[in-house]
């Protein structure tokens, strides 16, 4: 029971039954999640990442308790969500993307009230409790108004707000970002980032890679509805086999010289390409190689102009995984 | 001219389409006034006269007519403003006119089918068959309320634009209708100072037109008073009609929903 | 205490969320005119047919009127959760359910009863009935109970709405219902049997009933029976609708069914 893991996923699995057809229904089952195992260290900020449909909602919809694993179990702070429903509800907050599911006809104050009660915040703190979250998505002054008159980005702010209100010990963030302004971007995920300081768990699903880059501690890529890659953010560059790209600017190297270059140990390819004077050499190098100094040399007497190395970012590790 | 009718029969067939698969409009429109008619009827039923059931079999039968032209048509132009389609209907060539007369035949279609719906309803539940002395003259009758009803309709439809909630309004016009045109009441039996209000709609005259036709009296004159009365609203309607456009544009509340 | 909170705060707040009626060009031909204007139909009906007495109509049609908020705002309150999307929210929210869904009946019942007594009023005035003084505590607490037990039908379509769409339409439809079944114009003893027997299971028709004996003058005493049968019609549709809602919330759970909306 006593767990100091904050989420636990074993073997963790769901299959929809849809119906197809109107007068001969056909049932078709749909894999959605098939066995993805992974866990939330107290404290972490986890990203799941994946391509549409890769189960990445499905699985938090079985960690916060709204569906039924099909197979394989979790526990939140050590609680079972198929047993310990009411357990899991109290410490954990959901918060999802897109402007629906707050009460439109509701102020924004009287939306986060309502919450409050259903999720027993005590009484005396309240008010000062959905003050301070407001202030905190950057809502103050806007509180009275009614949601139905809300922007976009305005109602996932109280979306956050919302899910934050009886200070959630776990937080599942279900592409909190869509929709908001790059300034409002960057104050969510300065909002993001400072919930683990002070001690929350997070999971958070984005299609912003680096959105994921810059806060994850840990991310889980999820294709298919299982999960092809886990590691930090660096690690999972590292897996990138496209590895760092040299461009070296030359004026008139010899074709001599470029096949000496792909010659040099740890280059992979090296691909000439003129622009206007002069010729840009792509040197794909494989991971880890340090090439730069000895790919130099084998110019031999080519003029050498700007030398600039690119590292491979997240996006290119998460387009192979995805794609690979 | 052969494309008007073409075009006028297209948009009948889709509104009446409409009509028809909409809960709303649809369903609701014709099972509201029947339950109506029928609780009436259980009211008639106690006294077991079958003069008095036969007076208020017809006027039931009537019933929902009012309910599937007047009511209906009080919320059409906001339905197609929810819709976000009034904008395109007033910008189309068309015109709201040319829109509007196949919207109200089509619902005078529903209006129609209540009363057939109805006299088989009676037939079937409360073991009422209605006497008919002149065919003829009855169905020409209910042609001509219907008719007029739709004039009523449309005037309703361009009068309650404006007004958000006109769906809502339709709906409050339901029961002072029935009250009024002597569906299940004499005309001269409701207070003083509804009896104006009830002759000034041809639905009234109508309705005494379908009773005199059936009970073997002359609905001649009741028939050319519900055509007079149904023609001002036709008059109203279209000079409000095209009010209403140049207003809308004026005020942008096309769009409002 | 959370729970209570839950109950009375929380029950308050989704009624004021989710029924849409509250905008004086909604509440004002909706819940004020349209039930003066069927009270007044059927008691013109019932003079031209020589049938009954006007205070029947209006008791009767009054308390009808009532299903009105009592179907509607009850369903909307559970049906709009669907479509706002917030009803998965609410359901990963620790709070109780009991509390959670019955205590958006209160106000409903409170809507129901001042709906119920605007006609009862208005048609009492409007037709000249007279109703003595010393009846009217006991009209109130009857028009209380038929408020409630609508409402627990009401509660009972809501949860369906869970699963089929067009709740209006069902709510229209089971206004009708009322209307024909539950003896809102015709004395029960008048009905055909069959349709007595349907409207002795509905909610309205032994708070009708009441009311009626109470504007005649008789005692609390008198219909303590009625009412304690309306009340307990209303209890089992209440819990008929709660054991539905619990019985759909685990159901989604299984096979997702609250997601597609
Ligand atoms: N209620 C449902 N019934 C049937 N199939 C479903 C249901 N919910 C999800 N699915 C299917 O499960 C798969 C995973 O869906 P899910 O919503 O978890 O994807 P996701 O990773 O969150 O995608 P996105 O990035 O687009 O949000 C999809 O194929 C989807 O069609
Ligand atoms: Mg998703």
């Amino acid at each position: 029971m006593t767990s100091d893991l904050a989420v636990e996923a074993v073997g963790l699995q769901r299959t929809f039954v849809t119906h197809t057809g109107v007068l001969r229904r056909v049932r078709k089952d749909v894999e959605a999640v098939k066995g993805v195992s992974f866990h939330l260290e107290r404290g972490e900020l986890f990203g799941l990442l994946g391509p549409n449909g890769a189960g990445k909602t499905t699985t938090i919809k079985m960690l916060i308790t709204l569906l039924l694993p099909t197979g394989g179990s979790a526990r939140v702070l050590g609680h079972d969500v198929v047993d310990d429903v009411r357990e899991v509800r109290r410490r954990i907050g959901y918060v999802f993307g897109g402007d629906r599911g707050l009460y439109e006809r509701l102020s924004a104050r009287d939306n986060l009230r309502y919450f409050s009660e259903l999720y027993g915040v005590d009484p005396r703190r309240q008010k000062a409790r959905i003050a301070e979250l407001l202030e905190l998505v950057g809502l103050t002054g806007r509180e009275h108004e009614r949601v139905e008159g809300f922007s976009r980005g305005m109602r996932q702010r109280l979306h956050i707000a919302r899910g934050l209100l009886h200070d959630p010990d776990v937080l599942f963030l279900d592409e909190p970002s869509i929709g908001i302004d790059p300034v409002g971007a960057r104050e969510l995920r300065a909002t993001i980032g400072s919930l683990t300081d002070v001690g929350k768990t997070v999971l958070l699903t984005t299609h912003y890679m680096f959105e994921a880059d810059e806060l994850c501690d840990r991310i889980a890529v999820i294709r298919s509805g299982e999960i092809v890659a886990e590691g930090t953010p660096t690690q999972l560059k590292g897996l990138v086999t496209a590895g760092r790209v040299l461009e070296v600017e030359t004026y008139g190297v010899a074709p001599e010289a470029v096949a000496a270059a792909t010659a040099v140990p740890g280059v992979r390819s090296v691909l000439a390409e003129d622009r206007g004077q002069q010729q840009v050499l792509i040197v794909q190098v494989e991971p880890g190689a340090e090439v730069t100094q000895a790919v130099l040399a084998s110019l031999g007497a080519a003029r050498v102009g700007r030398v600039s190395a690119r590292e491979p970012t997240l996006e290119d590790a998460y387009v192979q995984l995805v794609t690979g | 001219m052969r494309a008007l009718l073409h075009q006028q029969w297209t948009c009948y067939k889709l509104q009446l389409k409409v009509l028809s698969t909409s809960a709303f409009e649809g369903f609701l429109a014709v099972l509201f006034p029947l339950m109506f008619a029928s609780a009436a009827l259980l009211i008639y039923r106690v006294q077991d006269d079958p003069e008095s059931m036969q007076y208020a079999g017809l006027g039931a039968a009537i019933m929902g007519m009012w309910t599937a032209q007047g009511v209906v048509a009080a919320s059409m132009l906001s339905r197609e403003r929810w819709a976000g389609t009034l904008e395109l209907v007033v910008a189309s060539p068309a015109g709201l006119g040319r829109v509007l007369v196949p919207a109200t035949l089509a619902m005078s279609t529903i209006g129609l089918y209540c009363v057939v719906a109805t006299i088989a309803w009676e037939r079937w539940v409360f073991d009422l068959r209605l006497e008919i002395s002149s065919w003829p003259l009855f169905v020409l009758s209910v042609l001509l309320t219907a008719l007029t009803l739709a004039l009523v309709g449309y005037f309703i439809a361009v009068t309650t634009t404006r007004y958000r909630y006109s769906g809502t309004l339709g709906a409050a016009l339901e029961y002072p209708g029935w009250i009024l045109c002597g569906f299940l009441i004499p005309v001269a039996s409701l207070p003083a100072v509804l009896q104006p209000l009830s002759w000034a709609i041809p639905t009234t005259w109508g309705m005494a037109a379908i009773r005199s036709s059936a009970d073997g009296g002359s609905p001649w004159g009741d028939l050319a008073a519900c055509a007079a009365t149904g023609a001002v609203y036709a008059v109203l309607a279209a000079w409000l009609g095209s009010r209403l456009v140049e207003s809308a544009r004026r005020h942008a509340t096309l769009a409002l929903t | 205490m959370t729970s209570l909170r839950i109950f009375v705060i929380g029950g308050l707040m989704s009624y004021r969320a989710l029924f849409g009626w509250l905008k004086p060009g909604i509440l004002i031909p909706t819940l004020v005119f349209t039930p003066i204007c069927q009270i007044l139909l059927f008691a013109y009906i019932g003079r031209s047919a020589g049938v009954g007495d006007d205070e029947f109509y209006v008791i009767g049609n009054a308390l009808n009127y009532a299903a009105i908020p009592c179907l509607f705002a009850m369903s909307f309150t559970i049906e709009g959760e669907r479509q706002g999307g917030t009803l998965g929210i609410v359901l990963t929210t620790p709070a109780r359910r009991l509390p959670l869904f019955l205590g958006r009946a209160l106000p409903v019942v409170v809507n129901g009863w001042a709906v119920a007594m605007i006609g009862v009023v208005g048609g009492a005035l409007l037709l000249d009935v007279h109703i003595p003084g010393g009846a009217w505590p006991s009209i109130v607490l009857a028009v209380v109970v038929t408020s409630a037990s609508c409402t627990g039908l009401g509660l009972a379509m809501g949860a369906v709405t869970l699963r089929v769409r067009q709740g209006s339409t069902i709510a229209n439809v089971v206004f009708c219902v009322l209307l024909v079944f539950s003896g809102v114009n015709v004395a029960q003893s008048d009905l055909p049997g069959w349709m007595a027997a349907v409207g002795d299971w509905l909610p309205l028709t032994h708070g009708i009933q009441a009311a009626r004996l109470l504007a005649d003058g008789s005692g609390l005493g008198a219909v303590d029976g009625l009412l304690l049968r309306e009340t307990g019609i209303g209890l089992l549709y209440t819990v008929a609708g709660l054991a539905l809602l619990r019985f759909f919330e685990d159901e989604s759970r299984r096979s997702a069914s609250l997601d597609r909306v």
